[in-house]
């Protein structure tokens, strides 16, 4: 492993977006980094709110058709290397908000994630547990580690 | 707070724009700013990121889906979205929920209260800028997780209440309760260390002492509800007259400044209120079976149910026509909330102005649905 | 005898800058771990992640141009801060005070003084993705005053940056002139000669007030916690840096935590009369200092809130009293 791999390897950037889920996801992202228990830091994994400073984007919810143009625009001002996590059962296929097949059909999901943008893992799970998402997290390094 | 200096009508020259993806806020909306060097003097908070479009998807599904779908309103309050669905159909079918039941529901509803406002007091400290305030608050909070997984099996959406009773995965047995006393011991000493150590920090105090006050007579005009109400002197709790908690003993805390201070003071002072309640309802847990099956399908008028949840009264109603959800209509406490949050902001400076949104516990996922909010200046009239 | 001296010179200012270099990566890591993540109650990061394998992280992403009007100037600033720092640095050298005027008190300050105008150049050039970019699909509906002009968040922290050149520094720079008084001159090796003579000033009555006000204009020079409210997550996340990104945010990185240490040295050449040089011992006091300063101000940003300017004048307003009584106290003994 040379030292590009390496230094990647040892201080992941993860910034978070919330595209429109119920919270719940959200909350256990936040306190897989926030809590003590899990926390993320002993994992070289760092929260951070910048996209500019960004390696990982940590995706939740089922992306609502306003914060389509928001993701895509957060998406693209993160520099290469760089890789999507889609955590939760929404943002990995819509979840019930797509699904759920009432009378009249869901209008407002421009989701799932892997629609909008390339998602390089996927964290099943409603909600996501602090443990998957860190390994979820970890899953995607390969990506950016071989990355040029 | 003087009341001429919240209300401007000059034009205001700035606006600061913040989100919808932004540090301070847990869920997208867009705040947005109307400063004069860097006081508010106005603020605008736009929902509709979050829109979801429930109520409308709900229309046609089976009773017990749709209840389901209630609960993915909010992963916060989830079982308060499920208990209170529950109870509209239990109204409207005319089902009686065995005793023990409605008692492993309270408990569910009161560790629900909990983690709730633990999260909020945790958010507080983050958006303070208090980073080890805000871990302290989530490791004693993962407590409150731990027993909640334990007893629905998941950590944020457990789905406990079901027609007629809770799911046999709820039941208590003998090593639950155990752990639930255990825990309960636990998180009160913490949280009472915690809220030892809060007051008695001068520079906390000083960032949270007078910010975003809000008198009783604006609380009232801006139809605030739940514990932000109750920070500002008014002692309405809907627990009081729900008859869910009608053999429990425990007080309606109020605060009188309705700053800041007095309501994260608010939510630290709850939380002995409802471990008090769960150890009450495990004390006297009924015997008996948790779920009535025995009732029959039917059409029904409209059926309204309100109850009290962790952010104030949340509202639930739709009718039943052939086993289907007709003209569901669900109005969280954010929703009313959203116009205390812009008027708590004016006359703040901008890095309180955040504190201020984040001090009436901001849900927008749940405010976020098929209701338009229909914008008319708060100067004039009450909302909605 | 001449070439030989400016060669040993020449060998003994790499040789501190490197040192410097070497200590200063590990400065945010111990930080970090040690101090915020003890109080926490939590593991905490690898000690060499935050400060030493970020930046090197960051080298080997995109250079993607930044949203800002001038990215060249913008992306040039961090370079530029990064230098001044070494100039400080070089100016406290005992191998550079045949600089004479550019060697003293006056010389520091006013870089110093540059180092904070640059946060200014900073946050008005960048124009982040973060808020009046964001796109938003209904910008009007529901709009209470349509008129207004949209600032950046940056733009706040530009104010805020503007605001603290203009009060925010005092205290760091009344507690540099309590030794200025005392040896009663501006000149670096003056004030060095004088505590090699006396013992350094830090043992004296003016010089432990004016450490401790030393100290809080230090954290509010690198925007520690209290003092973050140029960059704070609340409102403005990461105010001026926020549009740096690959090797430009590398250089942030590393400017603070060479800043950290030529303040810390800069203490330990005014306060206790060890200047930085790698051929003396005293380099060891340098380094104990730079590692002891970020240690209690970790420990302060870890049991503080963030101040606003409610609590950041009269912090500002009681330090500054508190350093002119140090100076008072130094007139008297002199």
């Amino acid at each position: 492993m040379g030292l590009k791999s390496y230094s990647r390897a040892r201080a992941v950037h993860v910034m978070l977006v919330y595209t429109g889920g119920c919270n719940g996801c959200d909350i256990e992202i936040v306190n897989c980094i926030f809590s003590p228990k899990y926390d993320a830091e002993q994992y070289k994994v760092f929260l951070t709110w910048n996209p500019r400073e960004a390696d990982v984007l940590v995706v939740t919810g089922p992306v609502t058709k306003h914060v389509e143009e928001p993701l895509k625009a957060i998406y693209e001002s993160i520099p290469e290397p760089k890789a999507v996590v889609a955590a939760g059962a929404c943002a990995t296929m819509g979840g019930v908000y797509k699904n759920i097949y009432g009378d009249i059909p869901s209008e407002e999901i421009a989701g799932p994630v892997d629609e909008i943008i390339p998602v390089a893992a996927k964290i099943p799970g409603c909600a996501v547990r602090p443990e998957d998402v860190l390994s979820g997290v970890v899953a995607a390094l390969p990506l950016l580690l071989n990355a040029k | 707070m003087d009341n001429d200096n919240k209300v401007t009508t000059q034009v205001i020259e700035t606006e600061v724009p913040m989100g919808t993806i932004h540090s301070a806020a847990l869920e997208p909306y867009r705040l947005r700013l109307f400063v004069e060097d860097e006081i508010v003097r106005d603020a605008e908070l736009t929902v509709g990121v979050n829109h979801r479009g429930i109520e409308r998807i709900m229309e046609g599904l089976p009773v017990e889906k749709a209840n389901s779908l209630t609960e993915k309103i909010c992963g916060i309050c989830s079982n308060s979205h499920i208990w209170n669905s529950c109870l509209v159909a239990e109204k409207g079918l005319e089902i009686d929920v065995p005793p023990r039941a409605e008692y492993i529901r309270i408990i569910m509803e009161e560790l629900e209260r909990l983690h709730s406002h633990l999260l909020y007091l945790a958010h507080g400290s983050e958006v303070l800028g208090h980073e080890t305030f805000a871990m302290r608050l989530f490791y004693i909070r993962e407590t409150v997780m731990e027993l909640l997984r334990m007893i629905g099996g998941n950590r944020v959406q457990y789905g406990a209440s079901i027609i007629g009773g809770v799911r046999p995965r709820c039941d208590l047995d003998e090593m639950r309760i155990q752990k639930i006393i255990e825990g309960m011991d636990y998180v009160e000493e913490k949280v009472l260390d915690f809220a030892d150590r809060f007051i008695r920090d001068p520079m906390v105090m000083s960032r949270i002492s007078g910010i975003a006050a809000i008198t009783k007579e604006d609380a009232r005009r801006l139809a605030t509800t739940g514990p932000s109400l109750r920070a500002t002197g008014i002692g309405e709790d809907l627990r009081l007259d729900m008859k869910q908690y009608e053999p429990f003993e425990f007080d309606v805390i109020t605060q009188d400044t309705g700053d800041v201070k007095a309501n994260l003071l608010m939510r630290v002072l709850e939380i002995p209120e409802s471990i008090k309640i769960i150890r009450q309802a495990i004390k006297d847990l009924p015997d008996g079976k948790i779920t009535n099956r025995s009732w029959e399908m039917q059409d029904t008028d409209i059926i309204r149910s309100y109850i009290e949840v962790p952010r104030g009264k949340l509202y639930h109603s739709y009718k039943i026509e052939d086993g289907r959800v007709r003209n569901s209509i669900v109005r969280t406490p954010s929703i009313t909330n959203i116009n205390t949050m812009e008027f708590a902001c004016i006359g703040t400076h901008i890095t309180d102005a955040q504190l201020a949104i984040v001090q009436c516990d901001p849900c927008f996922t749940c405010t976020d649905r098929a209701v338009q909010i229909v914008d008319q200046p708060f100067r004039k009239n009450r909302i909605i | 005898m001449d070439t030989s001296m400016i060669i040993i010179s020449i060998i003994a200012v790499i040789g501190t800058l490197i040192v410097a270099f070497a200590v200063s990566v590990w400065l945010p890591g111990i930080e970090r771990k040690f101090v915020q993540a003890r109080i926490q109650q939590r593991v905490g990061p690898p000690i060499s992640s935050p400060g030493f394998m970020a930046p090197i992280k960051f080298f080997f992403k995109e250079a993607m141009t930044p949203n800002s009007p001038m990215p060249r100037l913008y992306n040039a600033l961090p370079l530029i801060s990064l230098i001044i720092v070494v100039f400080i640095l070089l100016f406290i050298m005992p191998q550079m005070y045949f600089l004479g005027a550019l060697a003293s008190i006056i010389a520091i300050v006013g870089l110093l003084k540059v180092e904070e105008i640059m946060y200014m150049f900073m946050g008005s050039l960048s124009k982040s993705v973060l808020s009046v970019n964001m796109p938003f699909p209904d910008l009007v509906k529901g709009a209470k005053h349509v008129d207004a002009t949209r600032s950046f968040i940056e733009e706040l922290s530009t104010l805020r940056a503007f605001r603290l050149i203009a009060f925010g520094s005092f205290p760091l720079y009344i507690a540099l002139f309590v030794p200025v008084v005392m040896a009663k001159s501006i000149y670096i090796g003056d004030i060095v000669a004088f505590q090699q003579l006396n013992g350094p000033v830090l043992f004296t009555v003016a010089g432990v007030i004016g450490a401790i006000v030393y100290f809080i204009g230090f954290m509010i020079l690198l925007n520690e916690y209290p003092f973050a409210i140029m960059k704070t997550k609340a409102d403005v996340i990461e105010g001026p840096l926020l549009e740096y990104m690959s090797k430009y945010r590398a250089y942030t990185y590393i400017t603070r935590g060479f800043l950290i240490f030529v303040l810390a040295s800069l203490f330990a050449t005014m306060f206790l009369g060890t200047p930085p040089n790698i051929f003396s011992p005293g380099i060891l006091i340098t380094i104990a200092v730079a590692i002891i300063f970020p240690i209690l101000m970790a420990v302060m940003s870890a049991f503080s809130p963030i101040f606003t300017f409610r609590q950041f004048y009269p912090v500002v307003a009681a330090t500054s009293i508190l350093g002119v009584l140090a100076l008072v106290a130094a007139f008297i003994t002199l």
